[in-house]
């Protein structure tokens, strides 16, 4: 039983979910309760892994495969490495924080929760899988249900009309839910045509054998294969990450979507697209990542300050959320283009810590929203008054956001930076650490004219603070965002562990390119 | 019988049951004739639970014929397809058509007889007699539609099928000329003998023009004008069947001509073949993008799914055709349960707006998630057999060194996605209109044929490897022949 940990874990969403199938739409109660506890259950398996991972020997641990299409070499590989152990905690927390968030959700929950839970084990699943084919499958299957996801669930935010393309606004219904809906669906599926392309390349590169990620990693593919294939792979991927200029369909997504799916969405899928420009990107093509590198960084960086500058424009507070996403997934991209341990190690933090801080400041929007039925930022203020449950848990995670000491942003940013000065990138570090000052910026201010002054003015009369079940998502993720501030170490020694592991070989290949040689 | 038509064995049955068909009918009162579409779908059932009895394999008249796996593999496909058609058609022809409908199993029944007896000819005479015995039934049906009445839609109906039997006669005037050429240039008319004939400027006419009449039969690019107009005027249950089962029979014509007759000549014609395919992707998706009627809407997307197959066949290795065969086999399922599902939706009406959608999955969530997976098979969506289908085309293309081409298709593939997830949005996302707010009523038997297509595209989707084993097995067995 113990040995399918993985599998386990990943199946229990989605076993949940079939569960439902069975369940009349109607029986709210009983919906809640299947979709909670199978989200609890993938958390239990998740903090399982961490407990029984094998720190002192590392590399994949838990290993299992199944069959699946053996004519063309593809089988579900299921193995967990020290980044793997980080991030199927951070799922765990999410989702158990986001199925507990949306406990409240009254419209069609049947469907939503299986859509969610479908999604969740899609999630899961591409950070153990060490077979590329099937890391894709798990891929799609966490990208696809956002589509519904938001289509039906979402909600139009405001948005004024702006821009050299102002008068196609309307027409489009920029803000709407279906125009975020089909905009993100169809963003990512362009980069999944790329990443299929390039997935394909290396399958053939290999001899068109097998997609095992492993001997893959030792492959050496051809040098000049690698240098087309890597930006495939970075932009494809990347566009999950909201990597610049391919980050247009986070606002609106993030914005559009029902709160446990803006949790999930920038808590954890975001971080599928940087996983997947690291661990299949960077670590099966050293050459090529070494190669393109200082691009990527200076992307990175760009996504850093422009995220953080578009942020500081927004009216709307999801907006103002979404696009400290970009800023902050723009770090995450910085410390990968590092190609040095600490910028890593900060990366995969990093990973993590937006990942819970995000997900705490979408559960308190939703929580906002729902009482103030407005998410328009300059017509709040005093909110504080009423709902001071929600004021402090904002403050908290708007200190992670611009990275205070003692909250696990902080860690996070520190190791970037570090990691990039080491490395000698000078003018990434310089322009995101002016990145995460604008940050301090506009989450100051925004939380300043949400909850002080003024107010609240009479329109918002059914203010009040969080209740019952609210509190237990809240709880959940201020909880880890300290715990992992003060104790970075619970999650770090196993991510180190894993960078220790895989960045040799890209360093190695860095020095190859430096030097023109060794094709 | 004698051991020399042993591979005509299910052929033989069939055609008895078509005079079985035609003599119950005289039979039976209007009112009972509907008792006719259980006979037809036994029928197929029988003869598909059948093929799995008895041994098809030997030639025929001088191996002008010959049995395996390759006729088998094709023999099954049109039984299943031939069974889901007349069980999705028989309330609905019942009610349309009440005079009618020992004529329409009748002729559906010899049609699908002209596809089974297709695959299996060795001889460009038997080739294209069993391509006529196809071709001239669904002309007819496809102009069922038409009453006395000549007012609206009855006369779109004239007009579609009109459309068809035009377009049907004219490029088999054209297939007919080509291959008098090849016969006048090469002096054979068995594939085993065009495959050793040399080349001659003649010969490449032939091909040429072969190649065109043919691409008019299954909807490729610039020759598949036909297609939206005939499928938004005929029955809806009918274009479930003329939507997958003669596109099989024209690859299975196409394969046998090109891949094996002129197989040696491939450098000649895999250029003008993959111009075709390009083509076809391209117009097929990009003209799905603004159609309102979903009828044409699917037309259109079946010309670029056209696309895809071409792609295989073009490649031409025992692999590729084999690939081809699974494609056809997933892509039949899902687009005969997709346009039973509308069939269902528009209810008796010919033209089906996307309108109609609305607030599907409100009025009936069951129908709506089977609609749901059908269109995420044919947009190729993991764990549905389309995904596996458009991969293993493009795995092949790859290895054949069309990267490019798998680009291009991998593009338009997400194009794809778009056009179907409008109806999907109008199905989930909207409002139901005011006067459409009760459950779509669906009657039991196309019932059943939605859920065998919804266990077929979820089963070779989450489990492929079995059917494209045998898929593969079958196209080594025709290479190798």
């Amino acid at each position: 039983m113990t040995d399918h940990i993985l599998a386990l874990t990943v199946a229990a969403p989605f076993v949940a979910a079939l569960l439902m199938l069975l369940v009349p739409g109607r029986n709210h109660p009983v919906l809640r309760v299947i979709g909670v506890t199978g989200s609890v259950l993938s958390l239990v398996g998740a903090i399982y892994v961490a407990l029984h991972y094998d720190q002192a020997k590392g590399g994949l641990q838990f290993a299992q495969n199944y069959p699946f299409v053996p004519s063309f070499g593809i089988d579900i590989r299921l193995a967990a490495d020290g980044w793997s152990v980080a991030l199927f905690l951070l799922t765990g927390i999410i989702m158990t924080a986001g199925s507990l968030a949306s406990a409240t959700l009254t419209n069609r929950p049947k469907e939503f929760y299986i859509l969610l839970l479908v999604l969740v084990s899609g999630v899961f699943g591409v950070f153990v899988c060490q077979d590329l084919f099937v890391f894709f499958l798990f891929y799609e299957i966490a990208v696809l249900p956002m589509y519904l996801l938001i289509g039906i669930w979402g909600s139009k935010g405001k948005v004024a009309p702006a821009g050299p393309f102002k008068s196609l606004w309307k027409d489009l219904d920029v803000g709407g839910k279906e125009y975020a809906a089909m905009k993100l669906t169809l963003m990512l599926l362009v980069g999944s045509a790329a990443i299929l392309v390039g997935m394909l390349a290396m399958y053939f590169a290999m001899g068109g054998k097998s997609f095992d990620m492993v001997a893959m990693a030792h492959f050496k593919f051809p040098r000049e294969m690698q240098v087309w294939v890597f930006p495939m792979l970075w932009l494809g991927f990347g566009s999950l990450a909201g990597v610049f200029p391919f980050h247009t369909w986070s606002p609106d997504g993030h914005a559009a979507a029902p709160t446990a799916v803006s949790m999930l969405h920038a808590g954890v899928l975001m971080k599928l697209g940087a996983f997947g420009v690291m661990r299949v990107g960077m670590i099966l093509l050293p050459e090529g990542a070494a190669t393109w590198a200082p691009i990527v960084g200076a992307v990175a960086a760009l996504n850093v300050i422009y995220g953080a500058v578009s942020a500081m424009a927004q009216k709307d507070l999801k907006y103002v959320i979404a696009y400290s996403s970009v800023s902050h997934m723009g770090v995450v991209m910085l410390g990968a283009a590092t190609l040095d341990p600490d910028g890593w190690n900060g990366a995969i933090y990093q990973m993590f810590a937006h990942g819970i801080m995000t997900g705490l400041f979408f559960a308190l929007v939703g929580l906002i929203y729902e009482r103030a039925h407005s998410r328009w930022v300059p017509g709040m203020g005093g909110f504080a008054k009423v709902m001071p449950g929600v004021a402090a848990f904002f403050t908290l995670a708007g200190l992670s956001s611009l990275g205070m000491p003692g909250s696990a942003g902080f860690v996070a940013e520190f190791l970037v930076f570090a990691g990039a000065w080491k490395s000698g990138h000078l003018m990434w570090a310089i322009p995101a650490m002016i990145g995460a000052w604008v940050t301090a910026v506009y989450v100051l201010r925004a939380t300043k004219m949400i909850f002080w002054g003024e107010g609240p003015s009479h329109e918002f009369h059914d203010l009040h603070d969080a209740k019952r079940v609210e509190w237990a998502a809240l709880w959940i993720l201020g909880t880890c965002i300290v715990a992992f501030g003060c104790a970075p170490r619970l999650v770090l020694d196993f991510i180190g562990k894993a960078t220790s592991e895989y960045l040799p070989a890209i360093v190695d290949a860095a020095h190859l390119v430096a030097m023109g040689g060794g094709k | 019988m004698s051991p020399d038509l042993q591979p005509l064995l299910l052929d033989a049955l069939l055609a008895g049951g078509v005079l079985l068909l035609l003599v119950v009918d005289l039979f039976l009162k209007d009112t009972s004739k509907a008792v006719l579409a259980d006979l037809t779908a036994l029928i197929f059932v029988g003869l598909f639970g059948l093929s799995f009895a008895v041994d098809t394999s030997g030639s025929a008249f001088d191996g002008a014929y010959v049995g395996g796996e390759w006729p088998l593999f094709f023999k099954r496909l049109f039984f299943a397809i031939g069974a889901l058609t007349a069980l999705g058609s028989r309330d609905f022809v019942a009610e349309r058509f009440m005079r009618r409908q020992g004529e329409f199993y009748m002729l559906l029944t010899s049609c699908v007889l002209g596809m089974t007896l297709l695959p299996g000819a060795q001889n460009l005479v038997l080739l294209l007699v069993a391509f006529e015995l196809m071709g001239l039934p669904l002309s007819m049906l496809a102009a069922w539609a038409k009453t006395e009445d000549t007012k609206g839609q009855d006369r779109d109906a004239a007009e579609g099928g009109m459309k068809l039997y035009v377009v049907g006669a004219a490029s088999t005037g054209v297939t007919f000329f080509g291959l008098s050429l090849v016969y006048g240039m090469s002096g054979h008319l068995d594939l085993a003998g065009l495959a050793a004939a040399p080349g001659s400027p003649l010969l490449t006419l032939g091909m040429f023009l072969t190649l065109a009449g043919m691409s008019f039969k299954i909807g490729a690019v610039p020759f598949h004008m036909w297609v939206p107009d005939t499928y938004q005027a005929s029955p809806t249950p009918f274009v479930a069947f003329l939507s997958v089962a003669p596109k099989a029979a024209g690859f299975a014509a196409l394969a046998a001509v090109f891949v094996k007759g002129f197989g040696s000549a491939a450098a000649v014609w895999a250029p003008a073949l993959l111009a075709i395919t390009t083509l076809t992707l391209v117009i097929g998706n990009l003209m799905a993008i603004p159609q309102s009627n979903v009828k044409r809407l699917l037309a259109f997307s079946g010309v670029a799914h056209i696309g895809y197959m071409l792609m295989a066949l073009a490649i031409g290795t025992g692999e590729a055709t084999g690939v081809l065969l699974f494609y056809l086999a997933g892509y039949a399922a899902t687009n005969i349960g997709a346009f039973l599902v509308v069939n269902a939706v528009g209810g008796r009406d010919a033209d089906v707006d996307i309108g109609l959608f609305n607030g599907f999955s409100r009025r009936s969530p069951g129908l709506a998630a089977c609609l749901l997976i059908f269109l995420l098979s044919l947009a190729g969506i993991p764990f549905v057999v389309g995904f596996w289908a458009k991969l293993y085309v493009f795995i092949e293309a790859w290895r054949a060194g069309l990267g490019w081409l798998v680009f291009l298709g991998a593009l338009l593939a997400v194009v794809g996605l778009w056009y179907y997830l409008q109806i999907a949005y109008a199905a989930y996302i909207r409002p139901p209109a005011a006067d459409r707010e009760q459950p779509v009523a669906v009657d039991p038997r196309t019932r059943l044929a939605i859920g065998v297509c919804l266990v077929a595209v979820i089963g070779m989707g989450a489990w492929p490897s079995p059917f494209i084993e045998n898929a593969l097995a079958a196209a080594k067995a025709f290479i190798a022949h």
